[in-house]
């Protein structure tokens, strides 16, 4: 039996058991929820802003700008600030004078920062908990439900079974994303307009020695960073995705194997907070899904860490899951 | 039928979709680990300062030295004077010598770079020549506290007043150190939050202005130029868009106010 009508069946088999479209459903009411307190922190911002300044800054944000805009040449031509600030000085600048040309408000929001923000703050948990709904009953759903030997007797090897069963939650989790960006792109559009895509956004950020280094920001449209953002978002929905696989096989209880990668996710994003000392922390997973902040220069889990770094040892841990996957798989005796 | 054309949707975007992520994966790497553009490695601070031609002291001059933070610097003027064309402008009025300002104000600076950069010895050459000192600070220092509750907010602001005060005598000590002779004047804060300002940040404020008139004036040849009685009911004329720096007129009247404390000291130069 040839791999792509594998994957076809076990496609089909997840739109029937209708996963995907509880994905979707979770995905409409989050982003739904997501875009109205946005909408509403926004309005409220602007308030305190007109109450803070007096005057109704929010309208009058041009000339704000413009003002800012005049400090910040004078702040390049002075010879007393070293070049490392400059650099962002420069990409602030073209920001602020991209803002000006365009007319763009920078307290507004848009759907292309809404939709970036909103993979920002999803790729350390609330995506991974999505992949988990369709990866962690794969194969251990197989197993409980007893149509595994009917998978088995067929005369396929088991490695041909489980790679299409592997490579369909890597189609799925292309689904996932591709789902969760024209869901916010939709309903966030519909808040704040569908617009901002060529907006530049500085990126290039680097944490050296603890500080941050600012020597290499550099400015790139909106939809670029947003497309750097959700690969990025991918990738750690493959990471997460090969760990629960593995953890599915070994365990062959559903509900185990949900409770089991969930509590590591959940106490993964505490982890840093009470072993921040502790180096070996480095080397899980869990700390390491926060790639996007690289991108934005935001935050760094714990001292030393880097992009590569991080990519490497969530890379070493899909390597690992996928072997200890095949190897148990097609090793295991199977009961039933 | 249905799922057939599901699965063919399905299997579509997910590979245009991961050909687009490869792409951004790859892309995403590379903006994070790209090396840093060699950038010049001359320390451009150690070179700017001091155009030699007029580091010697010339007895026709008066040399005006100004130093600390944004306002220091000018920042919200629309016009980009600030201090170092008006106060010139006015000392014009009092004296036949040519004016020679230098600015060394850096936006954002709290006492603790101010201190910094005086032990750098940067500016060394500049200041031994200076006639007149101007000195903004501790906006920066008193600003962070604001946004703290009331609870924290009490102590945090006695351990920055008293971070600063030992900063500010540093500061003073390291300046009398290299020019004994110059008068130094220090300008006070203001509050540019006026309207969303509480009795108690109204306290804490005054205070701090308090604290630092009395510290500076230790030190015999010093003007301490208060500056929230000329601002505290005219912020809309003189603070400038963006609620916290004075505008070009703000630094217009505080000029103003500084050249005629001044006057007597100028003619006897």
């Amino acid at each position: 039996m040839k791999l792509f009508s594998l994957i076809e069946n076990e496609v089909i088999k997840m739109i029937s058991k209708k996963r995907l479209m509880f994905v979707f459903a979770i995905l409409v009411v989050l982003i739904s929820v997501f875009a109205y307190g946005q909408n509403h922190t926004t309005e409220r911002t602007k308030a305190q802003l007109t109450q803070r300044m007096g005057i109704a800054a929010t309208d009058d944000w041009r000339k704000l700008a413009d003002q800012q805009l005049i400090d910040m040449k004078n702040r390049l031509d002075n010879p007393y600030r070293d070049e490392k600030d400059k650099s962002s000085l420069r990409v602030r600048i073209e920001q602020l004078q991209y803002n000006l040309d365009n007319n763009i408000n920078p307290l507004e929001q848009s759907a292309a920062k809404f939709t970036t923000r909103f993979m920002e703050q999803s790729i350390f948990l609330f995506l991974p908990l999505l992949v988990i709904m369709l990866a962690a009953d794969m194969v251990s759903g197989e197993s409980s439900s007893g149509t595994i030997k009917l998978l088995l007797v067929r005369n396929v090897p088991r490695w041909k079974i489980l790679l299409s069963k592997y490579l369909t939650l890597m189609i799925l989790e292309v689904i996932i994303l591709f789902f969760a960006f024209v869901l916010s792109v939709l309903i966030s559009g519909f808040f704040f307009g569908f617009g901002g895509w060529l907006a530049p956004v500085a990126t290039g950020f680097k944490v050296i020695a603890g500080k941050l280094d600012t020597s290499t920001v550099l400015n790139v449209p909106q939809w670029h960073y947003t497309l750097m953002v959700y690969s990025l978002a991918y990738f750690v929905a493959i990471v997460i995705g090969s760990i629960s696989f593995m953890i599915s096989i070994l365990v062959k209880s559903t509900a185990a194997s949900i409770g089991i990668i969930m509590s590591t996710l959940v106490a993964g994003n505490f982890i840093s907070y009470f072993l921040s000392d502790w180096k070996i922390t480095r080397y899980m997973f869990m700390v390491n899904l926060r790639l996007t902040d690289y991108l934005s220069g935001s935050f760094q889990p714990i001292e030393g860490m880097t992009m590569l770094f991080s990519i490497s040892v969530l890379l070493g841990w899909t390597i690992a899951s996928i072997l200890v996957s095949f190897l148990y798989f097609t090793n295991q005796d199977i009961l039933v | 039928m249905l799922k057939k054309s599901m699965w063919y949707s399905i299997l579509a975007i997910a590979c245009a979709g991961f050909i687009l992520l490869a792409s951004g994966f790859y892309k995403a790497i590379m903006v994070t680990t790209m090396d840093s553009p060699q950038s010049s490695s001359a320390d451009p601070i150690t070179q700017t300062p001091e155009d030699s031609t007029h580091s010697s002291k010339s007895p026709n001059t008066i040399q005006l030295l100004i130093l600390g933070d944004s306002v220091a610097k000018g920042t919200g003027d629309e016009k980009s004077k600030g201090f170092s064309s008006y106060l010139p402008e006015n000392f014009k009025n009092n004296t036949s010598k040519e004016i020679l300002v230098q600015n060394a104000g850096i936006d954002g600076l709290e006492s603790i770079g101010l201190l910094e950069q005086l032990q750098s010895q940067r500016l060394e050459k500049v200041i031994i020549n200076s006639d007149v000192i101007f000195i903004s600070i501790g906006g920066n220092d008193i600003r962070r506290i604001l946004s703290l509750n009331t609870l924290e907010k009490d102590d945090e602001f006695n351990v920055r007043l008293h971070s600063y005060q030992s900063n500010l005598k540093l500061i003073f000590k390291e300046l009398r150190r290299t020019n004994p002779n110059s008068i130094i004047v220090f300008l006070g804060l203001y509050n540019p939050y006026e309207r969303a300002t509480s009795l108690e940040d109204a306290r804490l404020l005054n205070t701090w202005n308090y604290n630092t008139q009395q510290l500076i004036e230790e030190d015999r040849n010093t003007l301490f130029i208060p500056t929230h009685d000329l601002l505290k009911y005219n912020l809309a004329r003189y603070i400038a868009q963006d609620g916290l720096h004075p505008n070009s007129a703000g630094y217009q009247a505080l000029s103003n106010r500084i050249s005629k404390s001044v006057e007597s000291f100028l003619t006897g130069l």
